[in-house]
């Protein structure tokens, strides 16, 4: 007879990836444990040998770390390829998983990385502190609601997507469509990002010169200002990307170095925060 | 404002929860809980002040708005940030008598955030660290084939790596911060160039998170030209966050139609060259 991973199974697979794919995290075995735990379900309904249970799971031992959420579909897929081991099929073993498995953690985590972490989250943030203007909890309640339903139904869509269709379910993420979603989306991200930026950052210079009468003639601010509203802080912007993407530095090195020049610049009077008791 | 024993708890078993690699998992955890944000939201309920929580949680959530981990390698600590810097900014602000929605309050919050963040990054290297001994009792019970212990190794045990490196540290920092925070004010005078320093810092630190957030997607110096549409949009317009998402909606359409058809222009080409072989 042939078998059918149950939907109870299949549920309790995916429920385990859901909250535990790094709950036991380590830089050596990364996702490694969370995914044996997502499997464990299935293998225990699989076989009830105790040798096939033992040589099954030992496929899953193999290191593995992606993008968490999107990564869910490559634990549907295995969730199909052990079903169809479990069935005898003669093409599906250990070699066919686990390199269907490396190939695709690396891809699967530079898309996840900049579509989920790079560009969905910072847009729900990005709406959800507009909405939290002047301390009101809305926005905080409204990222919590929308990101939890997204991330939840969205990694249950992927599993069972992965389950179902094997192969074909990663094509809609590589394929052209896959690539004009990810287009447009890097577009709309860029745009509420830099309505972020002119929203909550805000670079200003205190730097006047005055004249013999003692009034000021020249308000670097508000010249710059008059050139392109908060030039300065898109200045600042740009450096810090150039810096990061151009000269490699890590965040941490350009913090250092805008420690350095907030210093100098309030020793030379370019920066005063205007602070009084 | 004083923080209470009670009070410290709560945030600490929020920090277990929060962190990355945290016990609220990724999506729960990590992902909500761990934005400053939110835990601005859970900070001011827990201290019985929203409208500051959420204020100080805006302030750092710039700073860290995309906190990408590529690989595991973390310049920030979500924990640390959120469940350690912004309680103690709250305390800072009300400490010095600033307004959280001040341009001064904001300043002092995201570098006193920051840097509790940055120290933070022990915290997270501690966790995975220990963990590496769970991970061990979980490759023995492999060996043994007890495979119902791997659950007890992912999800129980790391309560253990929190317990040292979340919990206590988060607690002990929040309940002993508001004296820190007294001895630094008695020492750095506002109107002192160190104070006067840490401000402009705080102001300048958003920078790098937004910059973060463009290396993922600018490629090219054309790639700058939606994100300073963007910044038109808010800075020389004043079209605010929500509407300025709808504009950038319709341009992701628009662009997606456009690659959509210049995807499948080949494919039907080669339909039209077919047909004319046959002919």
């Amino acid at each position: 007879m042939e078998k059918k991973l149950s939907k109870k199974a299949l549920s309790k697979s995916f429920h385990n990836w859901y909250y535990g794919h790094l709950t036991c995290f380590s830089q050596e075995h990364m996702q490694t444990f969370g995914y044996l735990c997502a499997m464990l379900p299935l293998v225990e309904e699989l076989y009830k040998d105790e040798d096939e249970k033992a040589k099954a799971m030992n496929t899953y031992t193999a290191f593995f770390n992606t993008e968490p959420q999107l990564g869910t579909v490559i634990v549907g897929m295995t969730a199909g390829l052990e079903e169809a081991r479990a069935n005898g099929a003669d093409d599906v073993d250990d070699e066919t998983i686990n390199s269907l498995r490396a190939g695709l953690m690396g891809p699967v985590a530079g898309i996840g990385d900049s579509l989920i972490v790079g560009t969905v989250i910072p847009i729900l943030l990005g709406i959800a502190m507009g909405m939290s203007t002047g301390g009101s909890p809305l926005g905080a309640i409204f990222y919590i609601i929308v990101w939890n339903l997204f991330a939840y139904f969205g990694m249950k869509f992927l599993y069972f997507k992965g389950y179902h269709l094997g192969g074909k379910a990663v094509d809609f993420l590589i394929g052209a469509q896959g690539e004009a979603l990810r287009d447009a989306v890097s577009t709309l991200g860029g745009i509420v990002i830099g309505a972020v930026a002119a929203t909550w950052v805000s670079v200003q210079t205190s730097l006047k010169l005055l004249n013999d009468a003692g009034e000021p003639y020249l308000v670097l601010q508000d010249k710059l200002n008059e050139v392109f509203p908060g030039l300065l802080t898109a200045v600042f912007i740009i450096v810090c990307w150039f810096l990061m993407a151009k000269k490699k530095l890590s965040p941490i090195k350009v913090m250092l170095i805008l420690v350095v020049v907030a210093f100098v610049g309030v020793l030379v009077g370019f920066f005063n925060p205007g602070l009084a008791y | 404002m004083e923080i209470s024993w009670l009070q410290a708890i709560i945030l600490g078993l929020f920090a277990c929860l929060a962190s990355m690699p945290g016990l609220g998992g990724t999506s729960i955890g990590n992902y909500t809980l761990g934005r400053p944000l939110i835990g601005g939201l859970v900070c001011g309920v827990v201290l019985g002040d929203v409208t500051t929580g959420i204020l100080v949680g805006c302030a750092m959530q710039v700073v860290y708005i995309a906190l990408v981990t590529p690989g595991g390698t973390v310049s920030a600590d979500v924990r640390a940030v959120s469940y350690i810097g912004i309680p103690l900014a709250m305390v800072a602000l009300s400490s010095y008598g600033l307004s959280a929605g001040s341009s001064e309050g904001a300043a002092l919050a995201t570098s006193f955030g920051t840097m509790v963040g940055t120290l933070g990054t022990v915290l997270f290297y501690g966790t995975a660290t220990i963990n590496l001994v769970w991970q061990h009792v979980g490759w023995k019970a492999v060996e043994k084939r007890q495979y119902k212990k791997l659950y007890l190794v992912d999800m129980g045990l790391p309560w253990i790596s929190h317990l040292i490196c979340s919990f206590i540290p988060t607690m002990i920092m929040c309940k002993l911060g508001a004296n820190v925070v007294e001895v630094i004010k008695t020492a750095l005078p506002m109107d002192g160039i160190a104070m006067k320093t840490l401000f402009t810092v705080g102001a300048l630190l958003p920078c790098v998170g937004i910059a973060i957030l463009l290396k993922q997607i600018v490629k090219g110096a054309a790639d700058f030209i939606p994100f300073l549409f963007g910044f038109v949009l808010a800075a020389s317009m004043g079209i605010n966050l929500v509407s300025a998402t709808v504009v950038a909606g319709m341009f992701a359409i628009l662009i997606y139609r456009i690659k959509m058809l210049s995807a499948r222009k080949p494919e039907l080409a080669g339909i039209a060259d077919d047909d004319e072989e046959e002919i």
